[in-house]
């Protein structure tokens, strides 16, 4: 690859070369076992020393075979391994999967279930997107927002934990509803107080400590622009691709669950601080959509109407009629679909994963040329990619 | 450069003679046996060894090796509400040359079964391993169709203190902690003479 | 627009290479010849009307032991026993390989499924990476899980199993590794208390009790 062809944001690519010497690039390994990069994800870099010209990922380091297990046990013991998808947020793989399946089985849900799902999906998507922040930060070098995000985390982990038994990872929906009903302790009125002093109090703490510090800004502004036909032909979704300006969300264009009865917004990247699609436009969405996810839970929960919480008995086997669907559902990292063949049985005949992680890591082979490695650092954190869905 | 009267001949080991001929002074020999280990029963040596197993256990210092789920409540354990630096073993080193604990925090798979075999070997001596989850205690999850993850970390590396749960809640995790402090608090006599040089000791013949 | 609208317009590009449109089940899918596949997709991208824009998802499927009567019949993967070794079989698989790619489009919000189906021994299919760059992953998984070659590909290799891995494990006839480079695959055998409690012989000295009462006998 010659460098002189190479487009780099700072230019220095372009120098000439003194006639007689020589130089190579440096073929480096971020291996797997690495400080920054987010879980065991290897990328290879070519590099001059600064800058990378060519950065292929290699994954597979977590292969935990999820889509043969698929065939091979219940549909409802599966939910189990969806939760470890996505482990920052497993109440939105959960409901994936099971959105997905209720298209096969063509099975309706009670309302109270939907909403109950929805107010567990949205506080999930808040946990990952404050471990977001958090790394995002600690990969910027700034280690005070990690302990301010994991304090707020522990509490939506408090509360997933009385409504579902299990602190991080769940196993909580089934095809038909969810498993438990919402405890009798106030649990509604906790999770309403939680919201308010995340809306009053912490979205402007983490804004001065973090959004808005200059030296935050310097680093992320302008760097690894992504264009939103980039954006669309390499697939990416969720945060990545509203950053680039393009507002598109599948809660609103392509509604599932009880999503069109409420009233939110979808922040989108504007170029506030740079480019329109820079590192910091990806993250400024998401510290805005922690804002509307407080706006659905708080209408999700003024609004819970009585009913029963699973329309099938949990204790009998699900059993899906032959047929083939693709459904997909918001995860906090993009869009998370489930294209599950079913035949008739109790176990699925094939179920591929359609991961957000997977398709959004692709992008770093276009956007992470020319980048310095330290600029590659915040290219990773911005596309804010989780091991356990890119290698299912 | 043979003909000079300074360096040795040829096959002549330096090193190894040097090692051979290691004695024991004799001041020494009263308080340690020939081998060079101290005894039990002599109180200076055993309170030294007490000093220098506190100071090892007070100040584990693990190397990131968070591989999965684990790993978020490894880190969750490291944040302020379950604060593992109040045991010491709060500074996760980045590189395996200058930690003692490997926390092996996920599955471990095919792939990386040999990644991590060679952070272990990396580790400088004492080290200790800690099995956090149930993916590395056996398989977890995926035992029974996994055909791409290794059903145990103990098949790769030696195991000190196994920690169930899926993922262990930040408590059973400290409390693992724990338990390898007091392995780590009942070890005897290991600091005054290294191991190789009382192999090399025992293998001369007039020695016992 | 309809789904029936898009496949008329489909076929209506690709002549006898349509090969039907299913709409019985829950979603509708069109079959398509599998060598037409790839200029099937660049018209559907191209063309104003129907602007799909996003390759959703590319599953590769085993069609092999399927139920067709929908009763739930399909032939059962291998894994490992209970003592930890992998189960073995001699059933050679047989049936089709498919393809089924999802499409979107986010200018006219709606959505279109094609299968494509391809024999078992000669699985190859043309590939649509010069269309969506997405593919390039998509195809790179399908052929390291389940072996389909891509023809067109710019650089078909393992993407998630190691390079020199064998066997495409998303088959139904895959057998389990129980070794892979000297990695040990095999488990320890499952045994319903992994922890049983030791039987302890009682001892033959009582404590004594602490105070003035003597001990009995």
């Amino acid at each position: 690859m010659a460098i002189e062809n190479i487009k780099t944001n700072t230019g220095w690519a372009d120098q000439d070369h003194v006639p007689g010497l020589k130089s190579e690039l440096l073929e480096l390994n971020m291996g797997p076992q690495h400080p920054a990069t987010h879980g065991v994800l290897r990328l290879v870099l070519h590099t001059d020393g600064e800058i990378v010209y060519k950065v292929t990922p290699v994954m597979g380091y977590l292969h935990r075979c999820a889509e043969k297990i698929a065939e091979g046990v219940n549909y409802k013991q599966w939910v189990v391994y969806t939760d470890r998808f996505d482990y920052l947020s497993p109440m939105t793989c959960n409901h994936a999967y099971v959105t997905a399946l209720e298209k096969v089985m063509q099975q309706e849900v009670p309302e109270r279930a939907e909403h109950i799902r929805i107010v567990v999906s949205e506080l999930s998507r808040m946990a990952s997107h404050l471990i977001a922040l958090a790394t995002f930060g600690l990969d910027m070098g700034a280690w005070t927002p990690l302990l301010y995000c994991f304090r707020e985390r522990e509490v939506i982990l408090d509360l997933l934990e009385r409504i579902s038994g299990g602190r991080m990872l769940y196993n909580y929906m089934v095809p038909g509803g969810v498993r438990y009903d919402i405890p009798k302790d106030n649990w509604a009125s906790d999770v309403l107080d939680f919201i308010t002093m995340i809306e009053k109090k912490k979205l402007k703490d983490y804004n001065e400590l973090l959004s808005y510090n200059k030296i935050f800004i310097g680093r992320l502004a302008n760097v690894a622009v992504i264009d939103p036909e980039t954006a669309f032909d390499y697939g990416c979704t969720g945060p990545v691709l509203r950053g680039s300006g393009v507002k598109f969300d599948c809660r609103k264009d392509d509604p599932y669950s009880l999503y069109h009865k409420f009233d939110f917004d979808i922040p989108v990247g504007l170029g506030e601080m740079g480019t329109v699609g820079d590192c910091w436009d990806r993250y400024m969405v998401r510290v805005r959509e922690i804002e509307q996810s407080c706006r659905i839970i708080r209408q999700a929960l003024e609004s819970l109407p009585e009913g029963p919480y699973s329309a099938l008995e949990l204790k009998k086997p699900v059993k899906a009629p032959a047929g083939a669907a693709y459904s997909r559902v918001e995860s906090s990292k993009g869009e998370l679909g489930h294209y599950i063949i079913a035949d008739g049985g109790q176990t699925a005949f094939r179920n591929k994963v359609r991961s957000p992680s997977f398709c959004n890591l692709q992008v770093i082979e276009k956007a992470g040329v020319g980048l310095m490695v330290s600029d590659l650092v915040a290219l990773i954190g911005s596309l804010d990619i989780v091991l356990g869905e890119i290698d299912r | 450069m043979s003909k000079d009267s300074t360096t040795p001949p040829e096959g002549y080991d330096v090193q190894r003679e040097q090692m051979l001929n290691f004695k024991v002074p004799e001041q020494l020999l009263k308080v340690l046996d020939e081998d060079g280990r101290s005894d039990d029963k002599n109180f200076i040596l055993t309170t030294v060894d007490e000093v220098f197993n506190w100071a090892r256990l007070s100040s584990i210092w693990p190397v990131t090796f968070g591989l999965a789920c684990c790993a978020i409540e490894m880190m969750a354990t490291s944040a302020t509400r379950y604060d593992i630096d109040r045991f010491g073993a709060g500074a996760f080193r980045a590189t395996p040359r200058q930690a003692d604990l490997m926390i092996v925090s996920g599955t471990v798979t095919a792939k990386m079964a040999k990644r991590l075999k060679l952070i272990y070997d990396q580790m400088p001596e004492p080290k200790w391993v800690i099995a956090m989850g149930s993916c590395a205690i056996g398989g977890g999850p995926y035992f029974k169709y996994g055909y791409h993850v290794v059903k145990g970390v103990d098949f790769i590396v030696p195991v000190d203190v196994y920690v169930p749960g899926c993922p262990p809640r930040p408590e059973v995790l400290l409390e693992g902690l724990m338990r390898l402090q007091d392995k780590i608090r009942g070890r005897k006599g290991k600091f005054i003479t290294p191991k190789w040089i009382t192999d090399y000791a025992k293998k001369i013949p007039y020695r016992k | 627009m309809d789904q029936k609208e898009i496949y008329e317009l489909l076929a209506e590009k690709l002549g006898t290479a349509a090969l039907g449109f299913n709409d019985e089940g829950v979603e509708a899918h069109a079959d398509v010849a599998p060598k037409n596949i790839a200029e099937a997709c660049l018209f559907l991208r191209d063309d104003e009307r129907l602007a799909f824009d996003q390759l959703m998802c590319l599953s590769s499927i085993d069609w092999d032991g399927y139920d067709e009567n929908g009763k739930g019949k399909s032939v059962k993967i291998l894994g490992y026993t209970n003592e930890g070794q992998p189960e073995t079989s001699d059933r050679v698989g047989e049936g089709d390989f498919g393809v089924a790619y999802s499409l979107y489009s986010h200018s006219k919000l709606h959505k279109f499924t094609i299968r494509v189906r391809v024999p078992r021994a000669k699985a190859a299919v043309p590939s649509v990476a010069q269309v969506w760059s997405t593919a390039d992953w998509h195809e790179r998984e399908a052929w390291d899980l389940m072996g389909i070659t891509f023809e067109g590909h710019p650089s078909l290799r393992r993407i998630l199993l190691e390079e020199h891995w064998e066997g495409h494990p998303l088959r139904k006839d895959y057998q389990m590794p129980d070794k892979w480079d000297n990695v040990p695959l095999s488990g320890q055998p499952y045994s319903n208390n992994p922890f049983p409690t030791p039987v302890v012989t009682p001892d033959p000295t009582p404590d004594q009790p602490a105070g003035d009462d003597p001990v009995e006998g």
